[in-house]
């Protein structure tokens, strides 16, 4: 489909906008890099050669110790196996009659970062906080470890990924419903527009946070976590809809009354296709620019409800409760809220210039100046 | 694809659109007021019928009732008929609209700026058209759209389909919209001021496009216009429209020769003429049109009436003067018999 020359220009201009442009970049980039995010952080390798056998376990089935010739059934411990390996090939170098190329036929490739962002690891035996690598800790934890000794990075990185997931499903599924109901308010006005506008001061003036509080303490603990997760995102959108119907109840009133919406009628053409192919395309480009800033609130929502404990369920990683472990331990272990608090304000910062730079290049007033 | 989809019945055949005793009403803060009181006029197949009248007289709201295109739930048809096809439009179900409005009548706007959709594409607008009614095939739909934009005079239709309104000039925005009126070959179109937008060569070229394309249809057409002028280039028949009523209607030429009415003949003295005298001060009828909530009982001219006697504080009745033109005035007997000669026509 081609584009409207309005739009393209509109493109264009955004492109110009350089901060914008760039954070919409470095963000997209994050999102693609974290949707694949098993091939950069995690515990197991991306590739295993054992013994003339070849092993991708990344997104496979759990490989039990016993597959590498150990004497236990849980999941390999595959750092120790590349130790291990490791510790073969300086072996056969150190054979007399070696060549100066001889190593291990076994060898294994981890991923960047060798953690999993549910993996506790304990150093001198107990569960605590590691300072960062650089900072003395042990090698590998570039930002440390949290208060049960999980990689902070790791769980950034996955917090980093569910939080968007979430906060794009979020926005998605608000606009939805907050279009589609604030269209047929304002394209059938009269008494259903009233009642509707009523129920909807009603609904949104019922307390968030405690209908959240009630809920997640009567959700039975057979829920798995994706459909506790999916609950919440439910309970959100129910009560974040609303403000997009007064928007789009009178862009539609407005765009109602133009004669190509006349025209249309006069076409024939049916109340359906009036308001999905006529009102609406002409009233959904400036809703275009509140996205980022809806998606940054969702952010916060989410990152603030992980905060008080009543987010995303434990133990997914998450931004608001690394926050939240790191305003426990202040003291002993900064690095927590320190990396948790850079992470949230530079993901904030990004998505805030997309937003602003979307909000300019959006702006008719910017092609009405005259020099 | 045939326009001929009129009831058989013999004595009705020419006639394409009947409108007897229009009532249209809206509900408004100071009460309900009726805009159209009691308006008839037929149109002829072929044949193009003027509604005439001043800004707010009614004639966009008697062309909005028979689209059932009324303000809503302000706007109510409170009685009459609207007889086209067999079917009353009055009282027609949604879905029946739905077939006529595009297929059977079609409808030009006054701003070509405005009825055009900016987001789409004029081809898509146009192809809009023959999905709704006659295809599903969208690569026919487009063939047939650029083949109807060809017909209304736009040179290279096909590069045109793909541009936007804005890249149109308003002329060529209004062949566009003439376009889809015409798209299902309509028996009628109701062109609503269709070139007051326009400046004048081009209003000029396009009566001539809608005439032509008349010819070779054989559509009829229910112009509205204030532009006396136009009626006079364009029409077979005229219709004066007063505040909701008609004061007048009948041939053009009886109308413009013989006015009976003194409306009528108020807005045809107010027509500069080649014949008066330099820098003489125009003729203008006294007063405003009187405000739907404060119209006079019985006739509504009344207040601006050179020729008022008592009597008008009653309703005239439509009377059929001898050349079929029909007048509402009480004393249009007396009143012609002023006319000194018939005069000439404009």
């Amino acid at each position: 489909m081609a584009l409207n020359p309005l739009t393209l220009r509109k493109l264009r201009r955004f492109r110009s906008i350089k901060s914008g442009y760039w954070s919409f970049l470095i963000l997209a980039g994050l999102v693609v890099l974290s949707l694949g995010g098993e091939l950069l952080v995690n515990n197991r390798p991306l590739v295993i050669r054992y013994e003339g056998r070849w092993f991708f376990p990344t997104y496979g089935a759990n490989l039990p110790g016993t597959t590498f010739g150990y004497d236990y059934g849980y999941e390999t411990d595959y750092r120790a196996l590349a130790a291990r390996f490791h510790a073969e090939t300086a072996e056969a170098k150190t054979r007399t009659d070696a060549p100066p190329t001889a190593r291990s036929r076994n060898w294994l490739v981890m991923p960047l970062v060798p953690f999993n962002p549910n993996e506790n690891a304990a150093y001198e035996g107990v569960f605590k906080p590691a300072p960062p690598s650089w900072a003395g800790g042990p090698p590998g934890h570039w930002l440390g470890t949290d208060t049960t000794g999980r990689d902070i990075f790791a769980r950034l990185f996955y917090g980093f990924r569910i939080t968007i997931l979430f906060a794009l499903g979020f926005t998605a599924l608000t606009y939805l419903i907050g279009i589609a109901v604030g269209c047929l308010m304002g394209y059938y006005g009269g008494v259903f527009d009233l009642i509707v506008q009523r129920a909807i001061e009603i609904w949104s003036n019922i307390p968030f946070l405690y209908i959240v509080i009630i809920l997640f303490s009567v959700v039975p603990a057979t829920f798995s976590i994706p459909m506790r997760i999916t609950l919440l995102l439910l309970v959100m959108v129910l009560f974040s809809w609303t403000s997009m119907t007064y928007y789009m109840r009178t862009a539609t009133y407005r765009e109602k009354a133009r004669d190509y919406t006349a025209a249309a009628v006069v076409l024939g053409a049916g109340p359906g296709r009036i308001i999905f192919y006529h009102i609406l395309p002409n009233t959904i480009s400036t809703l275009v620019t509140f996205m980022p800033f809806t998606i940054a609130s969702a952010i916060t929502a989410v990152t603030a409800l992980d905060f008080l404990g009543f987010g995303l369920p434990p133990p997914s990683p998450s931004i608001g409760e690394l926050l939240k472990q790191g305003t426990q331990s202040l003291t002993t272990a900064p690095w927590i809220v320190g990396s948790a608090f850079a992470a949230l304000v530079s993901i904030l910062i990004l998505v805030t210039f997309i937003g602003e730079a979307l909000r300019e290049a959006f702006d008719p007033k910017k092609f009405t100046t005259y020099q | 694809m045939t326009n001929v989809s009129q009831p058989p019945r013999a004595d009705d055949r020419a006639v394409v659109l009947s409108v007897k005793d229009l009532v249209t009403t809206f509900d408004t803060d100071a009460g309900r007021l009726t805009a159209v009181d009691g308006v008839s006029f037929t149109v002829q197949r072929g044949h193009t019928l003027g509604l005439v009248g001043e800004s707010g007289c009614g004639k966009s709201v008697t062309a909005c009732s028979i689209m059932r295109l009324l303000p809503q739930p302000m706007g109510k048809i409170a009685g009459g008929q609207i007889l086209f096809d067999g079917h009353d439009l009055a009282t027609a179900s949604p879905e029946h609209l739905l077939k006529v409005r595009g297929g059977q009548i079609g409808m030009i706007f006054q701003e070509p700026m405005t009825a055009l959709n900016p987001v789409h594409t004029i081809g898509r607008q146009l192809s809009e058209v023959f999905l709704l009614h006659t295809t599903r095939d969208r690569r026919e739909a487009l063939a047939r759209s650029a083949e109807i934009l060809g017909k209304v005079g736009i040179p290279s239709p096909e590069i045109r389909l793909g541009e936007y309104p804005h890249q149109l000039s308003g002329g060529m925005r209004q062949r566009v919209v003439i376009a889809m009126a015409l798209a299902c070959k309509p028996a009628l179109i109701i062109a609503d001021e269709p070139t007051t937008a326009l400046d004048v060569t081009i209003q000029a070229q396009i009566l001539d496009l809608m005439r032509e394309l008349q010819r070779e249809m054989g559509m009829a057409i229910l112009l509205i216009t204030h532009d006396l002028g136009v009626i006079a280039e364009m029409c077979d028949d005229v219709a004066v429209m007063y505040a909701g009523r008609i004061a007048e209607a009948g041939p053009v030429e009886q109308i413009f020769a013989t006015p009976r009415h003194p409306y009528t003949r108020g807005l045809l003295d107010s027509i500069p003429r080649l014949s008066t005298p330099r820098k003489t001060r125009l003729a203008t009828i006294e007063g405003m049109v009187p405000a739907l909530a404060d119209m006079p009982q019985g006739c509504r001219y009344q207040n601006r009436c050179p020729h008022r006697i008592p009597l008008c504080a009653n309703l005239p009745k439509e009377e059929i003067a001898s050349d079929s033109t029909r007048v509402s005035c009480h004393r249009w007997r007396e009143l012609a018999a002023d006319i000194e000669q018939p005069r000439a026509a404009l």
